[in-house]
């Protein structure tokens, strides 16, 4: 798929001539400069803009890391039916260094990737896939012989920028959920002194990354993000606010159960547990695998893979709210609200009965000395 | 202070009718103030903020699990919407009246004012522990009578203002979520980094509607138990703004020899 490319993009180069040499046409080309535009939210006016930046590029270079991770996001990122010129995009700005894509292995490959981190000091881009464990010394992944965090502070010293790609590389992902063995955390955590950005998702879609390089390169600077490091252009708007099934939440007409008439009629899929009101993320808009589809569109809730920590805060993935801990069993907040509420007006039924046995008591003994002078007492209410 | 008719003499109208029945209401004797506790404003915010807060429960409950299953085009129901609607709408009337509750803080009587909403004096501990017994109809000899509110009482009050910050706060920042460059979403963006994560803040504002269910049923019974144990018209005085008090009771917060009501006087 992406590396060895049968074309290598020769040092020197620009992006522009190697197109031409692998036969794209110029018009496909502008097209795709025209849509990056677009989602990068610049509109399409900007597409010459896009293409001239983009063709007199020269190969960057760029070093990604995979450190504590299940390679999905490689996969979600290289992996698609038919190669667009996006796909391509990448495969030629690739890759000094991946260890799941190239061929080599062993020492030669990581004397291969300090050259071109040497070579290109200060210029290379850095992709980071994966957590890096904290406990224990670091130990628990070692590549090359040197722990993740050693690797990612190695990699990160001459670098321009860095991209964080996943929930992994975003705040730890599933080996940072509850009760994290690991020490698990994310790229920002550790890199304090340079640009980051995060694609979040777990996994992200490969459309983000994508239209992130083309910024890099058209302008020389990361994208605008957002508190969490998170671009604008894709992560700006909630799902909840772009979903195909927002005329449904607001209707009234909510799925109930996987099975049911609801559920048939692509209704709304929040008494499931969707958490598209908590997401922020580019799926309805962008979708999966070569714009074929995305979770809620195939009947799925939303399970806020793009915010941090959403092992814990996101679950139970089917239910609205997170369950409340500490009762034994696992209860829901309405559940132990009413019984509150039920207890709180059963305790008043039974004090109000109390208190009106008392006071008839009281009375009765008043009323044998009916001109006492003595009052019945004041207010305290 | 208001000094109006002294009822010493007086029958309550239908008191033979009562007796009738076997049940004579014990006739008040003595002579009778009316005293002016709450400000009109006061009043007004209190019902306000009941309409608001009865809205906003339901229409809340509705939004926290919608349950009218529609049928039928989705451009044919608005449900979640209308409720949405109200929720929203009263949201944005109990902050205005949240606003004016803040600056009655400063211009309200003493009974009004910010001093009055923390009753912390080592003799309040002492009263508030003697109206925890009355309640369980123990020693009522002892009970401290208040002109205003018993500091239990206050308690609860001022920890439903609290309660209500934090209904608002976070009520806001989910609100804020649906317009990311809008100035609510960037002044309430520490919220959910406080909280851990947007569903916290959900779970919290979720949660806490259960204790304003609570607080209600409390709230209700005991002013109708105040009500009735008392006679002295408790019920009335968020109506009209005060209610009569006799000259030969000993009220914690007020001297009638000189008029000067005072919430929690130091000794
Ligand atoms: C006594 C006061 C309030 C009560 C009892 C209350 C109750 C509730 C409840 C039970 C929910 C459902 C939560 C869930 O399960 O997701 C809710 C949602 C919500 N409330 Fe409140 N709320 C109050 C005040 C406010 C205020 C002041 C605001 C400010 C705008 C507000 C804004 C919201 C928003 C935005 C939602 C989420 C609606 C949605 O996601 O569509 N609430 N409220
Ligand atoms: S399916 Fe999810 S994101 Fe879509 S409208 Fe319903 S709750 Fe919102």
């Amino acid at each position: 798929m992406i590396s060895p490319s049968a074309y290598p993009w020769a040092e020197g180069e620009t992006l522009g001539q190697h197109l031409d040499e692998r036969g794209i046409p110029r018009r496909d080309f502008l097209e795709y400069c025209g849509k990056m535009a677009v989602i990068l939210g610049i509109g399409s006016a900007a597409a010459p803009r896009v293409a001239k930046a983009l063709e007199s590029v020269k190969r960057p270079s760029v070093v990604w890391l995979q450190l504590q991770e299940c390679t999905g996001c490689v996969e979600s990122v290289l992996r698609t039916e038919n190669p667009s010129i996006g796909d391509l995009l990448l495969d030629v700005i690739s890759l000094d260094y991946n260890h799941t894509l190239m061929a080599g292995a062993g020492k030669a490959v990581e004397k291969a990737k300090t050259d071109a981190m040497a070579a290109n000091k200060g210029k290379y881009l850095l992709v980071v896939s994966g957590s890096i464990p904290t406990k224990e010394n670091d130990i628990y992944t070692m590549i090359g012989g040197k722990t993740a965090r050693m690797q990612l502070e190695e990699a990160a010293e001459g670098c321009a920028a860095i991209i964080a790609l996943g929930a992994c590389a975003h705040w730890g992902g599933v080996q940072g959920a509850r009760p994290n063995p690991t020490g698990a955390v994310g790229v920002r955590d550790i890199i304090k002194n340079k640009p980051i950005l995060v694609v979040a998702g777990c996994p992200p879609i490969g459309d983000t990354v994508t239209a992130t390089v083309v910024h890099f390169l058209t302008f020389g600077a990361l994208p605008e993000m957002d508190r969490e490091g998170r671009p604008l252009f894709a992560y700006g708007e909630r799902i909840h606010d772009q979903c195909q099934r927002r005329a449904h939440f607001d209707a009234g007409q909510f799925v109930e159960t996987f099975d049911d008439k609801g559920a048939r009629e692509g209704w709304c899929l929040y008494q499931v547990g969707c958490k598209g009101p908590a997401t922020f993320s580019p799926c309805p808009i962008f979708k999966w695998n070569t714009r074929t589809s995305w979770p809620i569109e195939a009947g799925h809730p939303c399970i806020g893979c793009t915010e941090p920590y959403f092992w814990d805060t996101m679950t139970p993935f089917y239910g609205r709210l997170p369950d409340v801990a500490g009762f034994g069993i696992e209860k829901r907040v309405d559940t132990i609200g009413a019984s509150l509420a039920i207890g709180a007006a059963a305790g008043v039924a039974a004090h109000a009965t109390m208190t009106v046995l008392h006071q008839m008591k009281r009375r009765k003994a008043t009323r044998q000395v009916p001109e006492a002078t003595e009052d019945e007492g004041a207010n305290n209410g | 202070m208001n000094v109006t008719s002294d009822r010493s003499a007086r029958h309550p109208p239908g008191a033979g009718f009562l007796e009738h029945f076997g049940k004579p209401v014990p006739r008040e004797r003595g002579d009778f103030t009316w005293v002016y506790l709450w400000g009109a404003p006061l009043r007004i915010m209190h019902w306000i903020a009941a309409v608001c807060i009865a809205a906003l429960v339901i229409s809340g409950l509705y939004i926290g699990r919608p349950y009218f299953a529609t049928a039928g085009e989705a451009s044919s129901h608005f449900m979640m919407g209308k409720f949405r609607f109200v929720h929203f709408t009263a949201a944005a009337v109990i902050v205005m009246t949240g606003i004016v509750r803040v600056y009655w803080l400063f211009a309200g009587n003493a009974f009004e004012r910010l001093p009055a909403l923390f009753p912390v004096t080592p003799r309040n501990l002492l009263n508030m522990w003697r109206v925890v017994r009355t309640y369980f109809n123990l020693h009522t000899e002892e009970q401290p009578h208040f002109i205003g509110h018993n500091p239990l009482a206050q308690s609860a009050y001022t920890g439903v203002y609290l309660m209500m910050v934090v209904m608002v706060v976070t009520g806001f920042t989910l609100y804020g979520q649906s317009n990311p460059t809008g100035i609510i979403y960037h002044s309430l963006s520490w919220v959910p980094a406080l909280f851990g994560g947007l569903q916290i803040v959900r779970l919290v504002h979720h949660a806490l509607t259960w204790a304003f269910v609570i607080f209600v049923v409390i709230h209700v019974y005991l002013a109708v138990r105040a009500d009735y144990v008392e006679r002295a018209g408790v019920i009335s005085s968020i109506l009209t703004g005060g209610r009569f008090v006799s000259s030969s009771d000993h009220f914690e917060d007020l001297d009638l020899s000189t008029g000067h009501p005072h919430p929690w006087p130091k000794e």
